[in-house]
């Protein structure tokens, strides 16, 4: 086990003072340290719970993003943003994987996540994940399949480390997991060439009534641990990040030793002031109209180049007509401007019942304005399919849905795209890198939260048949009953022949008017 | 005004340039506006004509669920921007025709003066809605124009050419199959011998059971359901060998297990949505057996007991019948009937009671409102109108399509024949 700590912090002008940092033989200790936290664990395959072993060695690759819907700040260098929820790409290794991804996925993050699979070949096979085109090609970093799910906690995943990780008593190690609950984000990241398991979580800031870290970190058990403490220093090049700081081996080190590098970024953050929020417009009916709010002060390009894009991930009740979307006067008048990619379930017929796949991922060109003077309203036009009815009291015929947050960057072109992946803080199968080059830059806006306060995150309320209000039996036999009184009606007139016939006054009375 | 709808001049020009400007004023709010006045349905088409001239299946776009026909003939709007309307104006052209051939019915068939054949054309010729959905690129006017070419056919005794027609009028839409039953049963010898020498001999009468089936099997008869069949299997099978089994999935088997959750005039909407969804709890699964009272009243009852009294009214109850009971229908469907209204109209208790012809269209429209204030109630202001609004309103639609299916049906029954001028063509 080797486990890697890097805090970074939050004001650079303000420095660091080393002496906060107390080295020992077999631990550190950070004392009221302002900033954001990256904690790295990598595991050998032999440190994994068995099941987990089962499922990863029939994938080639598997990346778990998990983001949360609270809103926090981004500091660089982790500041790519996944939509909020749960995010799963991999690249099958044998086709049997899916339902064994779909069961641990539900252990893990819990049972009620839709996540459809099916073992029979004659169906379609990969239900619940979807294969997103991917532009990079064959130098791609990105899986083939992709899955994601609106998820706030990940109360679930922190109750599973708990049990399989600390023993009955070792509160210590319980403590230290239950900090999970506050990370921003989690990823976990699997490849059969490495064998090697990497989690990380990352957060913005302490959650301690001070927002300052307080913490003793000791050498896992045969394993090794580094700390660091670094701060963002300007760069030479537009492309990378150059950090100033402290790096200390714990065991190794007697005291911290200063550091100072610098390497090509993928991702870059942008002023504080470039944020963004996103709605739905009221009232939302059965087509929505997702809005995203760009001030005027962030819509100035970071660098030559640069192109504005929103990328989404939606949950299979919502769903994308591409064909509209493909008349120039259509996206202009969303302030959009081009449908780059949409993978998923695009199916513009089928109610949600019958959508096996999670959603659909889709990534948009914005405008962007000659003149960056005023604020910019992107609305994007989506629809929702028929959910399935309700019989509930109190929902007045509504269900309500959580749709994540898009993410909105500059996508730039860059120069030295290929040394990325050197980087011990690259960061990728994000959803979007992959529908990019290789040598593409990202500068992302910092996602705000609406007023009333659901996060980063917004419910849809979806009208839907309510059974409370008229029961499915009186339905089924209301609407066969009048269609019986209809057709005997309708016969009953095809007969009135043979009966008016006889008496002849019908014929009669037509007959005398028809003159 | 009424002298003016008489006149040819005035109406076949005045149908021309009303579909002109309508053509016109599709192309301005097309190319100036996000909201298109182009029917979704028209992208379908183009989309898929554009597939199959780059040597690719029409089935390749999405929601493409048509014969490769109409992809086909839509190719030219693959030549370029300014071909793109060629569909709408082939539709438009299509509305004039049908329009042109109700007026050489009417003349022909009904004796009806030509002023007079032309007023009632009117309802078809000048009719707004019929020239919007044209123009926007919706493909039923080819199916008027198909359904009355039939009739005119067979009033012409073309009968081999009315059995092409019907099997490509299947092969497009599959419900013109009603329309054999009661042709069939129409001609039979009394209706073949009104023309004075006729070509198909007339067969003795007998109590003899096997005589009297050979005698229902007069050539007319043989003729049309032969010369439909073989046309209406030659394209199935041409497509086929082509296009394979995306085209019978698409364009038939679609419409077999197409669930129609989604809301619309049908009075078993409801139904289906519920039971087609998780929710459902019934075992019965009655609506399956929605196809029951529809085709035994479309393709059964009405035609057996109707059309040897007047062809073209019963083909307009059997078409109102079999959009009534429909298990999904919207507003492009009633295009199938409105085509038959012409030959009905002039003889119906409707016009000679006029408060009937009222209280009939205002229900009509006003079933429709009904429904639409609901739908558009769950559609935009996202109020779950489902129940019991929508479902409802689809009810009492439902109800009063079948009290004006009725009337449609006592007139036919009762209406005495002399009133009714409707033959075979005779020879002057």
């Amino acid at each position: 086990m080797k486990e890697r700590i890097t805090y970074i912090i939050r004001n650079p002008k303000l420095g660091f003072e080393p002496s906060n940092l107390e080295v020992a033989k077999a631990s550190i200790s950070v004392s009221s340290l302002d900033g954001a936290k990256e904690h790295r664990i990598t595991l050998a395959l032999a440190e994994v719970p068995q099941e987990l072993v089962r499922v990863l060695k029939n994938c080639h690759e598997l990346h778990i993003r998990w983001a949360t819907s609270r809103e926090h700040d981004s500091i660089a260098p982790y500041v790519s943003r996944v939509t909020p929820g749960l995010h799963v790409f991999y690249t099958p290794l044998r086709e049997k994987a899916t339902k064994r991804l779909c069961s641990l996925i539900q252990k893990l993050f819990g049972s009620y996540l839709k996540c459809v699979s099916t073992e029979n070949i004659l169906i379609n096979f990969w239900s619940a994940f979807t294969t997103p085109p991917n532009i990079s090609g064959r130098f791609s970093h990105s899986a083939s399949r992709q899955y994601f799910q609106p998820l706030e906690s990940t109360d679930n995943l922190v109750a599973y480390i708990g049990q399989t990780t600390c023993s009955e008593h070792n509160y210590e190690c319980k403590l230290r997991v239950h900090d999970l609950l506050t990370a921003d984000y989690i990823d976990g990241d699997y490849d059969s060439i490495s064998h090697a398991v990497n989690l990380r979580a990352y957060w913005s800031q302490s959650h301690l009534t001070d927002k300052l870290w307080w913490e003793t970190h000791h050498i896992p058990a045969n394993g090794s641990l580094e700390v660091g403490v670094l701060i963002n220093e300007t760069p030479d090049e537009e492309e990378e990040l150059r950090y100033s700081g402290f790096l200390t081996q714990v065991g190794d080190d007697d005291k911290p030793s200063p550091t100072l590098f610098s390497f090509p970024a993928r991702h870059h953050p942008l002023p504080q002031s470039s944020t963004f929020k996103a709605s739905f417009r009221i009232p939302s009916g059965l087509h929505p109209t997702y809005s995203v709010q760009l001030p005027a002060d962030s819509l100035t390009p970071p660098s030559r180049d640069c192109y504005l894009h929103s990328y989404l991930t939606l949950p299979s009740p919502l769903f994308i007509d591409k064909y509209p979307l493909s008349d120039p006067l259509f996206l202009a008048s969303h302030n959009l401007k081009a449908l780059h990619s949409i993978s998923g379930a695009t199916d513009l017929e089928a109610p949600d019942w019958v959508t096996d796949a999670w959603g659909s991922a889709v990534l948009f060109e914005i405008v962007t304005p000659p003149s960056a003077k005023e604020s910019l309203e992107v609305t994007i036009p989506t629809h929702l399919r028929y959910l399935s009815p309700i019989d509930s009291r109190t929902a007045q015929g509504l269900r309500s849905l959580l749709i994540p947050y898009p993410s909105v960057f500059w996508a730039c072109n860059a120069e030295l795209g290929s040394q990325f992946s050197t980087s011990p803080f690259d960061r990728t199968n994000l959803g979007y890198d992959g529908l990019f080059g290789p040598k593409t830059v990202f500068y992302y806006f910092n996602p705000s939260g609406p007023v009333n306060g659901s996060g980063l995150a917004n419910f849809l309320d979806v009208p839907v048949l309510d059974l409370n209000r008229t029961g499915a039996g009186m339905v089924e036999w209301g609407t066969v009953f009048v269609i019986l009184v209809g057709t005997a009606w309708v016969c009953w007139s095809l007969m009135g022949d043979f009966v008016s016939w006889g008496k002849g006054g019908r014929e009669k009375e037509i007959g005398n008017k028809s003159d | 005004m009424p002298d003016l709808l008489s006149s040819p001049v005035f109406v076949y020009s005045g149908a021309v340039l009303l579909r002109v400007v309508l053509l016109f004023y599709g192309l301005f709010q097309d190319n100036f506006s996000a909201f298109k006045y182009t029917d979704i349905d028209y992208y379908v088409f183009t989309d898929a004509a554009r597939f199959m001239s780059h040597g690719k299946s029409p089935y390749a776009r999405d929601t493409y669920r048509y014969t490769p026909l109409l992809a086909w003939l839509l190719l030219p709007t693959t030549w370029g921007r300014s071909w793109f309307s060629f569909g709408k104006v082939l539709f438009a052209v299509a509305d004039i025709v049908a329009g042109y051939l109700i007026v050489l019915i009417l003349k022909s068939s009904y004796r009806m003066p030509g002023g007079r054949a032309l007023k009632f054309a009117c309802i078809w010729l000048l009719n707004p809605m019929v020239a919007t959905i044209s123009t926007r690129g919706s493909s039923e006017g080819l199916l008027g124009v198909m359904a009355v070419a039939l009739l005119w056919a067979v009033t012409q005794k073309q009968i081999a050419l009315a059995g092409v027609i019907l099997g490509v009028a299947v092969h497009f839409k599959i419900y013109p199959f009603i329309y054999a039953i009661s042709i069939l049963w129409w001609l039979d010898d009394e209706q073949l011998s009104r023309e004075s020498g006729s070509k198909y001999p007339k067969n003795g009468q007998s109590g003899n059971r096997i005589l009297n089936l050979l005698n229902f099997l007069n050539p007319a008869r043989i003729i049309l359901a032969a010369t439909s069949f073989v046309s209406f299997m030659t394209l199935n099978g041409l497509m086929y060998s082509i296009y394979g089994w995306p085209f019978l999935e698409q364009s038939y088997l679609y419409h077999v297990t197409r669930i129609d959750h989604r809301h619309n005039f049908s009075p078993y909407n409801t139904l289906l949505h519920l039971n087609s969804s998780p929710a459902a709890r019934s075992t019965l699964k009655l609506e399956s057996l929605a196809f029951l009272p529809q085709l035994l009243l479309s393709a059964v009852a009405i035609p057996l007991i109707l059309a040897k009294k007047d062809l073209p009214s019963t083909m307009l109850a059997q078409t109102f019948a079999f959009v009534t009971f429909n298990k999904v229908c919207t507003s492009q469907y009633f295009l199938w009937y409105l085509i038959f209204l012409p030959f009905y109209l002039p003889f119906s208790s409707l016009l000679r009671r006029p408060t009937l012809g009222i209280t009939a269209l205002v229900l009509w429209v006003l079933g429709q409102g009904l429904w639409l204030q609901q739908g558009y109630q769950l559609e935009f202001l996202g109020r779950s109108t489902f129940v019991p609004g929508l479902w409802l309103a689809g009810l009492l639609f439902f109800m009063i399509n079948c009290w004006i299916l009725r009337i449609i049906i006592n007139d036919i029954n009762f209406l005495q024949p002399s009133s009714r001028h409707f033959a075979l063509k005779k020879s002057d």
